[in-house]
């Protein structure tokens, strides 16, 4: 109706589909979009690709060299890149699992809970609304001299408490589990909401405990969430960036995860190598999309299976 | 099989809304009742409340011989079947059916069994495999009742199973679960706002309004003697005429007024009625049914002067009858049924249905002479809204 005069002018409308659409409204809706694609994806990736294959230094910016694979070579043959992948992998593997099952957990507490859910549901989102950095410091603050946990552990054990190359790791996995869990939480908490009473009742009259319940009632009708937010963990946790810089910085290079080993390799003032941080940032996007694979073969049969 | 008996039940919630009064109930073994009402009658929170899924503020029920006010919902013997029917969406039809048997611990040989003859019974044989969101809704809904009959429970109880149907599709499927209710003969209590599907399935059927019991009855009597207004206007349909009017005693002869309208009454039909002569000449309410009216043109042997004379404002021809929609008068009735539409008008012109033969030539504009079965008339207090002395006692308010 209000593609006006250009739709009814003979000769321009086309069968694109099942709709008839003229060529100009089909283009004038496409073009922004795929504009915005290529600008925001395919180049960079391009752009990436082309200067992993380079020696270029971020001093010497202007003068690339093409090396081939030289890079990629070098990468894995790095230590510092294979430690970086297992904290990354330890890192997914501990923080997605943890932050799911307590999102679940306290999504159910709180869909029991009456009277004053929202000033709840808004202190337990807070985490998830702090500046990241800030909420590393904050916590990081916790376990320094003087901080109080640290001070807890010195009045305890009579050791004062210090940063260990060991324990960092896991101080790290814990802030992150914290600063995390409330995605998963409210999309639990969300996905709850429209789980219809009916058949909650009916388990009940069927016999169901609050465990068979879980499995047979609760967690089917969260299934999508649960895929959702697991796919948005993983990419997330693997991309891990502020709080190992905040809480490892340049002391603990064995709790840099992929993130942080390549911004150290790409742009350090003194050593930067552009080349080879690309190349790392390559290998990056190919290590996700590994990761992912047994989710999104898992939601593209979901997919397909709803609209057959 | 059992008997289901409510005792004084009242179900008061937190935040001191009343929802059901003193409810006492009594549903016999093997009984199919019915329990009616408007919309936010309370007639769901009872059965709620029998199924566990609600707490009974005060009052007893119990299912046998066993009080069962605070035993879990799988534990008092009953199945429930729901309006949105509650299936398990990742389950298939045969593990929907199973479920209550598998969270029992029933040996699979024998809960495929149990659930291959309920489902021989619902005619779901060829669905077992499927998943319910590929089933239609009248089979998804005999998925629920599978569900509930494997179970072998002493009692069912059904909220609005029908009410998510498409017509066609409810009058069939009425019809079935009456006739597999009667054939396992499990003690039934069924929950509608469908006086039609009230009518039509149960043995009794219990009319409810604002969380108090109107009237227990078999249909019929449901029907012919309603002990008060509301019953009388939310069962039938089209509902009873109900307006205001006098009866007058002239020497021997009596006679109704509505209105301006005066219709002769036979003294052996007032007779009947005990308790209109303290009522003489004080507005009252007299009701007639739509059947109870006729084109007098057509049936002008009809005594003349029970007669009404009208102008027909709508006409609608169904094919076995013409309904016809008239005013009088005579000043209007509230039920007290939320759902009816504007019944007061301007509170002195009272509308009236009437149920022609097909064979009335009466249009739209015409005035004309409607014949009015005397015999059948209803008289209501106008203060208490209860029936005038009905011929037989069956009233429970």
């Amino acid at each position: 109706m209000c593609s006006g005069a250009a739709s009814r002018r003979p000769g321009t409308t086309i069968l694109w589909g099942k709709t008839n659409v003229t060529k100009r409204t089909f283009w004038g809706f496409t073009i922004p979009s795929v504009f915005v694609m290529v600008v925001l994806m395919v180049v960079p990736l391009v752009t990436t690709v082309w200067l992993s294959l380079n020696q270029l230094l971020l001093r010497d910016i202007k003068s690339p060299k093409f090396i081939g694979l030289d890079n990629y070579r070098e990468v894995l043959e790095d230590p510092e890149f294979w430690a970086a992948v297992r904290f990354t992998l330890l890192f997914v593997a501990v923080t997605v699992p943890v932050q799911m099952v307590l999102g679940l957990a306290i999504a159910l507490l709180l869909d029991k809970v009456g009277r004053g859910r929202s000033i709840y549901l808004a202190g337990l989102l807070l985490p998830f609304i702090v500046t990241p950095v800030v909420g590393t410091l904050i916590y990081k603050d916790l376990f320094d001299r003087g901080g109080l946990v640290a001070w807890l552990w010195e009045v305890v054990t009579d050791d004062p408490f210090v940063i260990t190359a060991t324990n960092v790791k896991w101080l790290i996995i814990i802030q992150s589990i914290w600063h995390v869990m409330p995605f998963a939480m409210i999309t639990f908490f969300a996905g709850l909401q429209s789980l219809p009473a009916e058949r909650v009742e009916a388990a009940q009259i069927d016999g169901a405990n609050f465990l068979r319940n879980l499995w047979h009632v609760i967690l089917p009708h969260l299934r999508v969430l649960i895929l959702f937010v697991a796919l948005i963990s993983i990419m997330d946790a693997y991309r891990v960036y502020d709080s190992v810089f905040v809480f490892a910085g340049d002391r603990f290079t064995e709790a840099h995860t992929l993130q942080v080993y390549t911004v150290e390799v790409a742009v350090d003032p003194q050593i930067g190598r552009v080349g080879k941080g690309n190349a790392i940032g390559v290998l990056n996007v190919l290590g996700i999309f590994v990761v992912l694979i047994p989710f999104l073969v898992v939601s593209y049969k979901d997919q397909i299976k709803e609209r057959t | 099989m059992a008997t289901v008996s409510l005792n004084n039940v009242n179900k008061v919630y937190p935040n001191g809304f009343q929802a059901v009064f003193d409810l006492s109930l009594e549903l016999v073994d093997g009984e199919f009742l019915v329990l009616v009402g408007p919309s936010g009658c309370g007639k769901s929170t009872a059965l709620r409340m029998i199924a566990g899924l609600e707490e009974i503020s005060s009052g007893d029920l119990h299912i046998g011989d066993r009080r069962v006010n605070d035993v879990e919902p799988k534990d008092r013997d009953i199945a429930m079947v729901f309006q949105n029917y509650a299936l398990y969406p990742q389950m298939s039809v045969k593990d929907n059916i199973g479920f209550p048997l598998r969270l029992k611990k029933v040996d699979k040989a024998v809960r495929e069994d149990q659930v291959g003859n309920a489902a021989g019974i619902l005619e779901l044989m060829e669905q077992l495999d499927k998943k319910p969101a590929t089933l239609s809704g009248g089979q998804r809904q005999r998925v629920a009742m599978g569900r509930a009959i494997v179970r072998k429970p002493s009692v069912f109880l059904m909220d609005e199973p029908l009410s998510n149907l498409d017509a066609k599709l409810r009058v069939q499927m009425r019809a079935e679960i009456a006739s597999i209710q009667q054939d396992l003969g499990v003690t039934t209590l069924y929950v509608t706002h469908d006086q039609v599907e009230a009518m039509t399935m149960g043995d009794r059927v219990a009319v409810i309004k604002d969380g108090v019991l109107q009237q227990v009855a078999d249909p019929e009597t449901l029907y012919s003697e309603p002990s008060n207004v509301f019953v009388a206007a939310f069962i039938g349909s089209p509902s009873m005429n109900l307006v205001e009017g006098l009866v007058t005693k002239d020497g021997d002869h009596y006679s109704v007024k509505l209105g301006s309208q005066t219709l002769a009454v036979p003294s052996s039909i007032i007779a009947k009625f005990p308790g209109l002569d303290g009522q003489l000449d004080t507005p009252i309410i007299v009701g007639f049914r739509p059947e109870d009216l006729d084109d007098a043109a057509i049936y002008a042997e009809h005594p003349s002067d029970q007669r009404l004379t009208a102008t027909i404002d709508v006409r609608e021809a169904l094919g076995a009858e013409t309904l016809m929609h008239f005013k009088i008068d005579a000043p209007t009735v509230d039920s007290g049924d939320p759902d009816a539409l504007d019944e007061l008008g301007d509170g002195n012109h009272a509308r009236i249905t009437a149920r022609f033969t097909p064979k009335s030539k009466a249009k739209v504009g015409d005035t004309i002479g409607i014949n009015v079965d005397v015999t059948a008339l209803h008289f209501f207090d106008k203060t208490t809204h209860k029936a005038i002395s009905p011929r037989k006692a069956d009233v429970t308010v």
